[in-house]
């Protein structure tokens, strides 16, 4: 056993099936540990950044953990993604298995299996003791079944008029006056998860109301939807089926009730264990006619559509076909079916269907919750938002030597961006000068990492669009990159080009790529989405440093994920240019020494994805963030723009190719 | 006893496949990789979700694998080592290809997930485009052989190839089968980064190995129906019959996977206007070119 590994003290996987230990499971078991499966949290894209290869570790990579085995988890987790990740965790089969790479505490995900440090031998040495935990643990007769609260659910109350408001308690609404109605929901950290003795109260009401529900929390887990496993080995239980988690129609058998208008929707579960456990007749065959009785329920702004909101719990989730299931409806019209319901620009009317992409979405950067509302495969309606950004700037306030460090960690998709914003504004704070041998080294690491920050992007871009071998190749040259010393850097420099070369060769590219994306409200942009846009916008264009070089942004016309593409390329390549004449790619060291300097300091940087702003107050050592400005929380607000009524495919192309960083959006 | 014979053609050909998938993503070539990835997911929890339309997830995968096993009866390996050898079987070819659509609809339908739904539903799309295509193309092969049955559209081609004979018909023949497979860059239904694995998205365990066993047998089934139908099934120098049978499919197989790693996923709305304007069109050219040289040819062959 390695020395800077730790693992659990058994041999035994915690995510075991259970089931006896035979010559055949162990035959199975073996099989097991050479077929690793991962599905990885926050993404792939996290484990690039840090200069892993998962691939060469010998996990493939998963896009969904229904078919994972094994959950990575890449460094430390933001409390935004530590429930949808227990989420994966559930919906994955078992066996499985937890690999934490640098971090532990990752509740409510169980302890990790194995736990390893984040760098690539100690990834090698973790999917080793994986295997051999595989290998010997996959099978337990007495494996525990996972719980976590998290995962289950309770009930909340809800005005069936206004969504916005939701208590804890049965009352009425303030707004209304209407009783609150019970539904389902997550019992997500924020609102905790007390016992709901509810009983029997509920029927009460049901005035007027589209899901309500018992929670059956009182008659145990098994009546969850959340988490399937209560008895283990047998495979009909329900399942952990999350996207539907946040709501769960009453489908007991036969508790519908049959009538008109706004009761239509009204059905309600037998009170405890009214839940789907995969057998039910109730909802067979019926459930998934386009059975929107309640009519109201799918007016834009009507509760219908609200009634989703706490589905980006889920990471992975399965938005489901919700609103249409009621158990046992007699025969409705097509006419009758859609009245009401929204209709497209396209004139045909079809049920809205929320669905998450996000926050574990494989297309997408991890952390970047998506909601579309999708009308056939058009989207409707966006909503996008991060999970991992920073509740508040003011949690990086604190003490000047460890500031730097601190912006660093905001991000790590590019830590050296934030740290030398967060050194140039001290240093202006301060009035602390940088030397020119200085500031050219950190042009050399800034540049890398511009280079290495848009290939690590290919690579998820190429995995997005079906391109494998784009994917693969970017992957290749960013961790190259990552690895590389100053004199291997011309080397990759030349494998840049021609791989531009090869993808500006590519048939079809252009045509997939060609117009989708555009951006409506360019003022808005920054980086190279503003540069293809054909705009000189570029904070290096005023920097010193840069003004020797011979510094000229590349702009491109087009204003497209294809103009985005090659865009990005063309950089990486230029990047890499400068990174020879700086001649270094050392990081840029701590804060300056600042002794009681006081003062207002603002900065810039033109961080990968674009000009990054900081203003901050030094005061006896002290930091206060006064202005923050990312290029992510601006481009945040063009993804509804770039994506409705857009055909889904499109819509993701578009949002992947504004290169959004959820890390460095305040939630 | 030629039934088992086919039905283990197959296996061992969807075995190739997937050790050639394998090769072709992971860049590393490992013959025993199907073998344990089978294993591990017989060995897995096959979940069911909660509010399946179970008879439509179940069936999913089933029809899938049976539809693509009924389109490689009539697919002759050699002379008389075929399953059923019917009168009209290039047309039974697209017949029980035809259920492919209907097993990936289902499967997508099933599992009440947006994503395998909106997978499902590319797939009509995408049907809506190839299908067409692949008939007019078999009319062409049909019209040289005189026959509808798959042994003397073999036969036909002793000669010389449909593929050098009619490579119109050959190519958008080649194209429209990768989208029946639906192979990058035709994966709409699956698409990993879009839709997190589509159709196949809910599916666990031993319904997952059911569902990729399939896959694996439809593109031995599609790439075996390019071999009979343009590469002159099973005639060729040196080697038995079987094995050219065998070569060429393993060769058009190896080229549908490779091809789709090297170009992006196509958009829905290309794919069917590809299909309607260029591909249809090259096909009715093909049927009027192959009538044109048939006539030609018999009309020369009457004057001698």
């Amino acid at each position: 056993m390695s020395a800077r590994a730790s693992a659990r003290a058994s041999a035994t996987l915690y995510g075991a099936r259970v089931a006896r230990a035979s010559w055949l499971g162990r035959l199975i078991a073996r099989a097991t540990a050479r077929d690793l499966l991962a599905f990885v949290v926050p993404g792939p894209e996290i484990a690039r950044a840090r200069g892993l290869d998962l691939r060469a570790a010998g996990l493939h990579l998963s896009p969904t953990p229904r078919h994972a085995n094994v959950l990575v988890v890449v460094g430390w987790l933001p409390e935004g993604l530590r429930e949808p990740a227990a989420v994966a965790y559930a919906q994955m089969p078992r066996p499985r298995a937890v690999l934490a790479l640098g971090a532990k505490g990752v509740s409510p995900l169980p302890g990790p299996d194995v736990f390893v440090d984040l760098d690539q031998g100690a990834l090698d040495d973790g999917v080793a003791k994986l295997r051999r935990l595989f290998a010997e643990g996959a099978f337990d007769p007495e494996a525990e079944s996972f719980e976590a609260a998290a995962l289950r659910s309770k009930t909340r109350y809800a005005c069936p008029m206004h969504p916005e408001v939701v208590q804890d308690e049965p009352s009425t609404c303030p707004q209304c006056g209407m009783d609150l109605i019970p539904r389902e929901g997550a019992a997500g950290a924020g609102h905790g998860h007390a016992d709901h003795g509810h009983g029997g109260q509920d029927h009460a009401h049901h005035e007027g109301m589209d899901h309500d529900e018992d929670t059956g929390e009182d008659t145990g887990g098994q009546a969850h939807g959340w988490f399937p496993h209560p008895g283990g080995a047998e495979d009909e239980h329900d399942d952990a089926e999350h996207g539907e988690s946040g709501y769960v129609e009453g489908s007991g058998e036969g508790h519908s009730h049959e009538g008109h208008g706004r009761e239509h929707g009204l059905a309600h579960g037998d009170a405890g264990g009214g839940f789907e456990t995969g057998e039910h007749g109730g909802h067979g065959g019926m459930n998934h006619e386009n059975m929107d009785q309640g009519t109201e329920d799918h007016n834009e702004e009507g509760p219908g559509h609200e009634k989703h909101g706490d589905m980006d719990k889920g990471g992975m989730n399965h938005g489901g076909h919700e609103s249409m299931d009621h158990g046992d409806m007699g025969f409705m019209s097509m006419v009758e079916m859609t009245q009401g319901t929204p209709r497209s620009s396209d004139g045909l009317q079809m049920e809205w269907v929320e669905t998450p992409f996000g926050p574990l979405f494989p297309g997408l950067p991890g952390g970047l919750s998506l909601t579309f509302t999708l009308d056939g495969d058009t989207v409707a309606q966006t909503q996008a938002g991060s999970a991992v950004g920073a509740r508040a700037w003011e949690g990086l306030n604190g003490p000047v030597e460890s500031f730097a460090e601190r912006l660093a960690g905001l991000d790590p998709l590019s830590p050296l961006s934030h740290r030398l914003l967060a050194l140039r504004a001290v240093e202006s704070a301060a009035g602390a000068r940088v030397d020119e041998s200085d500031a050219l080294a950190r042009v050399g690491a800034l540049e890398r990492e511009r280079a290495a920050s848009h290939l690590n992007w290919l690579a998820g871009f190429g995995y997005l669009i079906g391109y494998s071998w784009l994917a693969k190749r970017a992957e290749e040259l960013q961790l190259a990159l990552l690895r590389a010393d100053a004199e291997e850097v011309a080397g990759i420099r030349t494998r840049v080009r021609q791989f531009t070369r090869r993808v500006e060769r590519t048939p079809l590219l252009r045509r997939k790529l060609a117009g989708v994306g555009r951006v409506p409200d360019l003022d808005r942009a920054v980086g190279p989405v503003a540069r293809t846009g054909g705009r000189r916008i570029d904070a290096r264009l005023e920097e010193e440093t840069y003004l020797p070089l011979g510094f000229e942004p590349v702009v491109l016309e087009g204003d497209d994920a294809h103009a985005r593409l090659r865009a990005r390329l063309a950089e990486a390549e230029q990047s890499l240019g400068f990174v020879e004449e700086a001649g270094g790619v050392s990081t840029p060291g701590a804060a300056p020494e600042i002794d009681g300097a006081s003062g207002r300091g603002a900065a810039t940087v033109e961080t990968p994805r674009g000009a990054a702003n900081l203003a901050l107050t030094l005061e006896d050592g002290d930091v206060t963030i006064t202005e923050l400005e990312t290029p992510s929380a601006r481009h945040l607000g063009l993804v509804e723009g770039v994506t409705e009524q857009r055909e889904l495919a499109d819509a993701l192309v578009g949002v992947a190719s504004l290169d959004l960083s959820p890390w460095e959006v305040v939630r | 006893m030629t039934t088992v014979l086919i039905i283990l053609a197959l296996l061992v050909g969807a075995y190739l496949v997937a050790v050639l998938e394998g090769w072709v993503s992971t860049g590393r070539f490992r013959p025993a990789a199907p073998v344990l990835s089978g294993v591990a997911l017989l060995g897995r929890e096959s979940l069911v979700p909660r509010k399946p339309d179970r008879i439509f997830f179940e069936v999913g995968p089933v029809l899938l694998l049976v539809s693509a096993v009924l389109a490689a009866a009539v697919l002759p390996l050699s002379p008389g080592l075929i399953i059923t050898d019917l009168a009209t079987g290039a047309l039974f070819v697209n017949a029980a290809l035809a259920y492919v659509m209907v097993a990936l609809l289902m499967a997508g339908w099933g599992p009440d997930g947006a994503y395998a739904m909106v997978g499902g539903f590319r797939f009509l799309g995408q049907l809506v485009g190839y299908s067409m295509p692949i008939v007019m193309t078999i009319v062409g092969v049909a019209m040289r052989a005189e026959s509808l049955v798959t042994t003397q559209i073999v036969e036909s081609q002793a000669t010389l190839p449909n593929a050098v004979y009619q490579p119109v018909g050959f190519v958008v023949f080649f194209v429209a089968a990768m989208s029946v497979c639906f192979l990058p860059p035709f994966d709409l239904p699956t698409a990993p980064g879009e839709l997190a694995g589509g159709v196949t998205a809910e599916y666990t365990g031993w319904r997952l190995a059911v569902m990729r066993l399939a896959r694996a047998v439809l593109v031995v089934t599609l790439a075996a129906s390019v071999t009979v139908f343009y590469l002159g099934g099973w005639n060729g120098p040196v080697l038995p019959p079987w094995a050219w049978t065998a070569a060429k499919t393993l060769a058009v197989a190896a080229v549908m996977l490779v091809a789709g790693r090297h170009v992006p996923r196509l958009r829905e709305e290309h794919l069917l206007a590809w299909y309607w304007k260029i591909a249809i069109p090259l096909a009715l050219l093909n049927i009027l070119y192959v009538g044109i040289v048939l006539i030609a040819g018999s009309s020369s062959s009457m004057s001698m």
